[in-house]
C-alpha cells in the first residue's frame, strides 16, 4: 500500500497538469484563437475606422496599451505597485528628443528608428532607481516612487542647458500628411505591444515568474525558499521599464515636443495603476482589456462631455462603480462568475444524471469551489 | 539673518500643512487607507469657508462651525458607502477608490465654481507683526494658533476619551480590537470623518494663505503624501514634526539658493530618510503581516 | 454591499440577461462610432472652403485641470467675438459659429481635439488654445493638414522654433514682452544690482531672460536670480531672499497668485525697489487691487498687450460690453486680458477671411505672410514674421497709480503716461 500512496509522486508534470486543470477554464488553444482574433480586431481598427480622430484616439490607446503591458510585467507580477514609472517614460521622450535634436535627424523613419534606444535608455535609469526604491515595500514603496518621480521632474526643470529646462525641447515630427500620420504609430505602439505581451508571457511562465508571484504573496518566505528576491524585482523592473521608454519616446515624436511637467507626471503613473487594477492586475489579459477600454473611453469623455464639465463627474462615477462592483478587476472578476456559472450548470447537470458514483477528481473539486480564487491569479 | 528667516517661513507654513497632513496620517494608521483625496478634501474646506464667509458675512473662522459638521458628515459617508465594501488589496483598492471620489469631488467643483482662482480674504490678512528684523505673518500665525488648537484637541480625543482608545486599539491591531468588542466600522468611519473635518479646517487657512482651484489639489496631495510618509504613515506627531521640517528644509534652500533646488532636495531628503528607515521617522516598524 | 450583489445577480442570471447587455453595449458603442465621425477614408477629405451657410472656427479649451481657470476666459474672449462678428455681418457674410472642444489641460486629448475639429466637425478654420504648452502640439496637427493656426495666448519661444510656417501669434511673443521695460530701465538707470525670479513656465520665464539678457548687455548685473517652480506653495523665502539684496531694479516672471502673494511679502517686510516689474499678478485689475490692498498699488509695473478700458478704439469698447453682459461682471475691470488675446486672434482671422475673399487656408496662409499684410486688433497692430510672431506688438508696460491702470511704455507711443518713478513707498501714496 506504501507504494500506491508514493503513487502521485511519480505523475509526470503534464498529468499533474491534467488533473488539476480546471475544466472550466477556456482551453489553450480557444486562448490563443482569442489572442490571435484580437490581434486580428486591433490591427483591422485604423484601416476600417480611417477616420484621424478615431485613430489618434487610437494611437493614445497603443502607447497606453503598450505601456501598461509593461507595467505590469513589474508591478502586476510582484505586487509592488509603481506610480513611479512616468519616470521611465519621461527619460524615453528626453532620449528621443536629445538624439533628435544633435544628431539632426530629420526623415519620418529614422525618427521612428532610434525609438528602441528610448527603451534603453529607460531600462538603463531603472536600475540605480530600481536600487533606490527597492529597498522599501507597500504603501512606502507606492510614495517613494512618486517622490522619485518628482524628482526627476524637478531635475528636468534644474538643467535647462541639457533639457531645455521650462522652454522644454522641440521635436519636429515626420513629414507625413494627417491622413497617414497616425497609422506607423499605431502599427509600431502595437507590435511593441505585442512583444511586450510576448514577453510578460513568458515570465509569467518561467520560474523567474513564479519567483515573482511568490514574492507578491509572501516576500519573506520567498526569500527563505532561496529566491533572490531583489534580484529577480530588479529584473522585472528593468524589463517593465523598457518599454514603458518605448512608450515615451514614440509619445515625444508623435506630439512633437517635450516638457518636463507632461514628460514626467503624475497622471500618467496614475493611469497605469487603474487601467491594470480595473482589467485586472497580475493577468496577462487584464491591463490590455482595462488599457482598451478605460484609454479610449476617457478620451472619448472629455471630448463629447468636456466642454460640460460633467466629465470628470461622470469618469469618476463609472470608476468607482467598476471598482467595487468588480473588485479583483474586470477580467478576474468575470472569469469568476463566468466559472460559477458554468460549475452550477455542471452540477445540475450532473444531479439531473444522477450521481454516478462519486467520482470526485481533482478536476472537479476545484470546480465545485469555484468562487475560491484560485492562487494563481495570472491565470487567465 | 536670511537663513533665520527662512526657518521662520517653514515653521509657520510646516504647522498648516501639518494640520492638513494629520488628517491623512490618522486615517491610514487606523485602516491602512492612503486618502488620496485629501487634497481635494482640503480644497472642498475652502470652497465651503470661501462660500460661507462671502454669503454670509461672518469672518473665516466662524465657518468652521458650518464646515467642520458637514465635512465630518461627508468622511463618515464615505467610509460606509465606498470604504467598508473592499474586502482584498485594500490598501490599493482604498487608494484607487478615494481617487475616483477625488474626481467626482473635482468635478462638481469645477462644475459650480468653474475654476477661476479665488481666495478666502479677512481684514488682517496683509499684515504681519514684526520682531527684530523677521517678520510673522498675520495669516500664518493665525494658522499656526488654529493649527496647534485643532492638533492639541485631537491629542485629546486620542489619549483621553474611550472613542480614543477604541481608536489606538484599532491601529495597534485590527484583529485583536475586533476581538475585543470594537465596531471597527464605526471607529473607521469615526475616523475618516475626523481626518476630512481637520482636511476642511486646513482648507480654510489654506484658502486664506493661497489662492485657489479645485486643480490645487493635485499639488495639494503629493507634498502631504511626502510629509506623512516621512512622518511615519499613522503616526500623527510624525506628521507635524515632517512638515515643519520639509518646510524649514525647502524655505531655507530657497533662500539662500533656489526654489527649484529646494522643491528638488524636499524629495531627495524624502528618498534618502526612507532608503534607512522605511517606516520614516515616527513610524512603527511594519509589524502587522501582509 | 447591496450594490454589488445586485451587480452580482446581473451577470449570474444566465445568459439570456447576459446578452441583453452585451447587446446593450454593442449599441451603445454603435452609437458612439457616429458620434466620434468613424467613417470611410472618403468622408474626411472634404473641400474645406464648402460653405454651408456659416464660417465654422474650432477651438480647443482647456475647461478642466490645471489650466481651467485661463481656459475658461480664453473661451469667453472666442464666445464674445463670436457674438461681436454676427453683428457686424459675420465672415464674408456668413454667420460665425465656434466649435469648441476641451481638453483637460493635457497636450494628448490637444492633439485628439484638433484632429477631431478638422476631420470630424469639418471647421473653416482654426484658433489656438491656452498656452504655450498646448498650442506647440495643436499648430502641428493644423500642420499636418495645411491649416493656420490663429492665436494670442501661446508665445513661447518654443512654438516659434519648431519651423512651422502655418501658427500666427497675434500677441506679442514671449522674449519681447519685457523690452520695452528693459530698455527704460537702461536709459533712466546707471548699471547696477537688478533682482530677477521666475516661475518655470515656458511663457513667463523667457520674458524675465529677455529682459536679463538686455541688461546685462547694458552692464548691469544680477543681484539675485530665483527660478521658482509651479508647485511652490510659500513665496516668502523668494521675497525674503529678493528683500536682502537691497536691489533697487526687481523684475519677476511671475503668473496669479504669487504676483500678489510676492508683493505682500515685500510690504510686510518694509522692503521698497524704487522699480517693481511683475509679469502677471498686476493685470488682474480688481482681484490685484483686493489682493494687495489700494495703497500698495501705485508704481508696481507690469507688461501687457492689452488692459480692461484700453483706449483701442470702438471694437474693444464693444467687445468689454459683450463680455461684461456675457459673463456678468460687474465691472469692466474685472476682465482678463486672456479674453482680449482670444479676441484678437479670431479677429484677425476674421480681417484676413475678408480680405482674401475666400475659405482656403493656403491662401489664407499666404495672405498672412505677405509684407503687405497689416491688421489691428483690439490689442493693437497685428503683422507677422516669417516664424509667426507679431511683429507690429507694442510691448506696452503698464502702471497702477493712484488706482487706475495708465499705459507708460514706450513713452512715444499714443496714449502713454509719464512713468512715475521712483515708486512711493509701501502705503505712503494717495489713493
Amino acid at each position: 500500500m506504501a507504494v500506491a500512496e508514493a503513487a502521485p509522486e511519480l505523475l509526470s508534470p503534464a498529468e499533474i497538469d491534467r488533473a488539476f486543470r480546471d475544466p472550466f477554464s477556456p482551453s489553450k488553444r480557444t486562448k490563443a484563437t482569442s489572442w490571435i482574433v484580437l490581434l486580428a480586431v486591433l490591427t483591422a481598427f485604423p484601416l476600417v475606422f480611417t477616420n484621424p480622430a478615431v485613430t489618434s484616439i487610437g494611437v493614445f490607446t497603443m502607447f497606453f496599451l503598450l505601456a501598461v503591458v509593461g507595467w505590469n510585467i513589474f508591478s502586476g507580477y510582484s505586487g509592488y505597485i509603481s506610480i513611479g514609472h512616468a519616470v521611465y517614460y519621461g527619460f524615453g521622450q528626453y532620449t528621443v528628443a536629445l538624439l533628435i535634436m544633435h544628431l539632426g535627424i530629420t526623415s519620418g523613419v529614422s525618427e521612428l528608428a532610434i525609438v528602441p534606444l528610448a527603451g534603453l535608455a529607460g531600462a538603463a535609469v531603472a536600475v540605480p532607481v530600481g536600487l533606490l526604491v527597492l529597498r522599501v515595500r507597500r504603501h512606502t514603496f507606492i510614495v517613494l516612487t512618486i517622490a522619485v518621480m518628482f524628482i526627476f521632474q524637478l531635475l528636468a526643470f534644474n538643467f535647462p542647458s541639457i533639457t531645455g529646462g521650462s522652454t522644454g525641447l522641440n521635436v519636429t515630427p515626420p513629414p507625413w500628411s494627417g491622413n497617414d500620420y497616425n497609422l506607423p504609430f499605431y502599427y509600431i505602439a502595437l507590435g511593441t505591444a505585442a512583444i511586450g505581451l510576448l514577453t510578460s508571457w513568458a515570465v509569467r511562465r518561467s520560474k523567474f515568474g513564479l519567483g515573482l508571484l511568490a514574492i507578491r504573496d509572501d516576500e519573506d518566505r520567498a526569500k527563505g525558499l532561496g529566491i533572490k528576491v531583489t534580484r529577480a524585482k530588479l529584473i522585472a523592473l528593468v524589463l517593465s521599464a523598457f518599454f514603458v521608454g518605448i512608450a515615451g519616446g514614440l509619445y515625444a515624436i508623435f506630439i512633437g515636443q517635450v516638457f518636463p511637467q507632461f514628460a514626467f507626471t503624475p497622471f500618467y503613473d496614475l493611469y497605469l495603476a487603474v487601467f491594470a487594477f480595473v482589467g485586472g492586475l497580475g493577468t496577462l489579459s487584464g491591463p490590455v482589456f482595462g488599457a482598451l477600454l478605460l484609454g479610449p473611453l476617457q478620451q472619448y469623455f472629455e471630448l463629447q462631455f468636456g466642454a460640460t464639465t460633467l466629465y470628470l463627474i461622470i469618469y469618476g462615477v463609472l470608476f468607482v462603480v467598476i471598482l467595487l462592483a468588480l473588485p479583483r478587476g474586470i477580467v478576474p472578476s468575470l472569469a469568476d462568475r463566468y466559472r460559477t456559472f458554468l460549475a452550477s450548470r455542471w452540477r445540475r447537470a450532473e444531479e439531473r444524471r444522477g450521481v454516478e458514483g462519486s467520482g470526485v477528481t481533482a478536476g472537479s473539486m476545484i470546480a465545485s469551489a469555484p468562487g475560491a480564487a484560485p492562487a494563481e491569479r495570472g491565470g487567465s | 539673518m536670511l537663513v533665520l528667516q527662512g526657518i521662520v517661513d517653514g515653521i509657520l507654513a510646516g504647522a498648516l500643512y501639518a494640520l492638513m497632513g494629520s488628517g491623512l496620517t490618522l486615517v491610514f494608521g487606523v485602516m491602512e487607507v492612503i486618502n488620496f483625496a485629501q487634497g481635494i478634501i482640503v480644497v472642498l474646506g475652502a470652497y465651503f469657508t470661501y462660500t460661507f464667509a462671502s454669503h454670509l458675512g461672518v469672518d473665516p473662522f466662524v465657518t468652521l462651525l458650518l464646515t467642520i459638521p458637514i465635512m465630518f458628515t461627508l468622511g463618515y459617508a464615505v467610509y460606509m458607502l465606498l470604504l467598508r465594501p473592499i474586502k482584498r488589496d485594500r490598501v490599493i483598492m482604498s487608494l484607487l477608490v478615494m481617487y475616483a471620489t477625488a474626481v467626482v469631488i473635482e468635478g462638481v467643483l469645477d462644475l459650480i465654481f468653474g475654476g477661476t482662482l479665488v481666495e478666502v480674504t479677512a481684514s488682517y490678512g496683509t499684515s504681519s507683526v514684526h520682531l527684530g528684523s523677521l517678520d510673522f505673518p498675520n495669516v500664518y500665525l493665525l494658522a499656526f494658533g488654529l493649527s496647534a488648537v485643532l492638533l492639541a484637541a485631537l491629542y485629546w480625543i486620542l489619549y483621553h476619551t474611550k472613542f480614543g482608545r477604541s481608536l489606538r486599539a484599532t491601529t495597534q491591531n485590527l484583529t485583536a480590537a475586533k476581538l475585543v468588542g470594537i465596531n471597527v466600522d464605526h471607529v473607521s468611519a469615526l475616523t475618516l470623518g475626523i481626518g476630512v473635518g481637520l482636511g476642511a479646517a486646513g482648507g480654510m487657512l489654506f484658502g486664506m494663505t493661497t489662492p485657489f482651484n479645485a486643480a490645487s489639489s493635485y499639488d495639494l496631495i503629493s507634498r502631504l503624501l511626502v510629509i506623512v510618509i516621512l512622518g511615519g504613515f499613522g503616526s500623527v506627531w510624525g506628521a507635524g514634526v515632517a512638515a515643519i521640517v520639509m518646510l524649514v528644509i525647502e524655505d531655507v534652500v530657497a533662500v539662500v539658493w533656489s526654489p527649484v533646488w529646494g522643491q528638488t532636495i524636499f524629495y531627495l531628503v524624502l528618498a534618502l530618510v526612507l532608503m534607512f528607515r522605511p517606516q520614516g521617522l515616527f513610524g512603527r516598524r511594519l509589524a502587522r503581516a501582509q | 454591499m447591496k450594490s454589488r450583489q445586485l451587480i452580482g445577480r446581473l451577470w449570474a442570471t444566465g445568459p439570456r440577461r447576459r446578452g441583453a447587455v452585451l447587446a446593450t453595449a454593442a449599441a451603445v458603442a454603435a452609437m458612439a462610432a457616429p458620434a466620434l465621425g468613424a467613417g470611410t477614408a472618403a468622408a474626411h477629405v472634404v473641400r474645406r472652403d464648402a460653405l454651408h451657410g456659416v464660417v465654422t472656427i474650432g477651438a480647443s479649451v482647456s475647461l478642466s485641470g490645471d489650466f481651467s481657470a485661463t481656459g475658461k476666459t480664453t473661451e469667453q474672449g472666442y464666445q464674445a467675438f463670436q457674438t461681436w462678428a454676427n453683428e457686424h455681418g459675420g465672415i464674408l457674410g456668413h454667420k460665425v459659429v465656434f466649435k469648441f472642444l476641451s481638453d483637460g489641460s493635457s497636450p494628448t486629448q490637444v492633439t485628439t481635439d484638433y484632429q477631431k475639429l478638422i476631420t470630424v466637425t469639418h471647421v473653416n478654420f482654426l484658433v489656438g488654445p491656452y498656452s504655450t504648452l498646448l498650442t506647440k502640439p495643436a499648430s502641428e496637427v493644423a500642420n499636418r493638414y495645411h491649416m493656420a493656426l490663429v492665436e494670442g495666448i501661446g508665445g513661447g519661444p518654443s512654438v516659434f522654433e519648431a519651423g512651422l510656417h502655418n501658427v500666427f501669434d497675434v500677441s506679442a511673443s514671449a522674449v519681447y514682452q519685457g523690452i520695452s521695460f528693459a530698455k527704460w530701465v537702461a536709459k533712466v538707470y546707471k548699471p547696477q544690482p537688478v533682482a530677477y525670479a521666475a516661475i518655470t513656465t515656458p511663457f513667463n520665464e523667457p520674458i524675465v531672460t529677455g529682459i536679463k539678457n538686455y541688461l546685462d548687455s547694458k552692464g548691469f548685473t544680477t543681484a539675485v536670480y530665483k527660478v521658482y517652480p509651479l508647485e511652490t506653495a510659500d513665496f516668502t523665502p523668494i521675497a525674503s531672499a529678493i528683500a536682502a539684496t537691497h536691489a533697487k531694479i526687481v523684475a519677476i516672471g511671475s503668473q496669479p497668485p504669487d504676483g500678489e502673494g510676492l508683493i505682500k511679502d515685500f510690504v510686510s517686510s518694509g522692503y521698497n525697489p524704487t522699480v517693481l516689474f511683475e509679469v502677471s499678478g498686476p493685470d488682474q485689475g480688481t482681484g490685484f487691487v483686493k489682493a494687495v490692498g489700494k495703497q500698495n498699488t501705485t508704481g508696481v509695473m507690469w507688461p501687457n498687450t492689452w488692459y480692461p478700458g484700453a483706449n483701442e478704439g470702438v471694437v474693444n469698447t464693444e467687445m468689454e460690453k459683450i463680455l461684461e453682459k456675457e459673463i456678468h461682471v460687474k465691472s469692466v475691470s474685472l476682465l482678463s486680458a486672456n479674453m482680449a488675446e482670444a479676441f484678437s486672434a479670431a479677429q484677425t482671422l476674421r480681417e484676413a477671411v475678408d480680405h482674401i475673399k475666400s475659405l482656403t487656408n493656403a491662401k489664407l496662409i499666404a495672405y498672412m505672410h505677405s509684407s503687405k499684410a497689416k491688421f489691428t486688433s483690439v490689442q493693437g497692430p497685428v503683422c507677422f514674421k516669417s516664424t509667426g510672431q507679431n511683429a507690429c506688438a507694442t510691448p506696452f508696460v503698464f502702471q497702477w497709480q493712484h488706482s487706475k491702470q495708465l499705459q507708460v511704455l514706450p513713452s512715444t507711443a499714443a496714449g502713454s503716461s509719464k512713468v512715475m518713478n521712483p515708486k512711493p513707498k509701501w502705503g505712503q501714496s494717495k489713493y
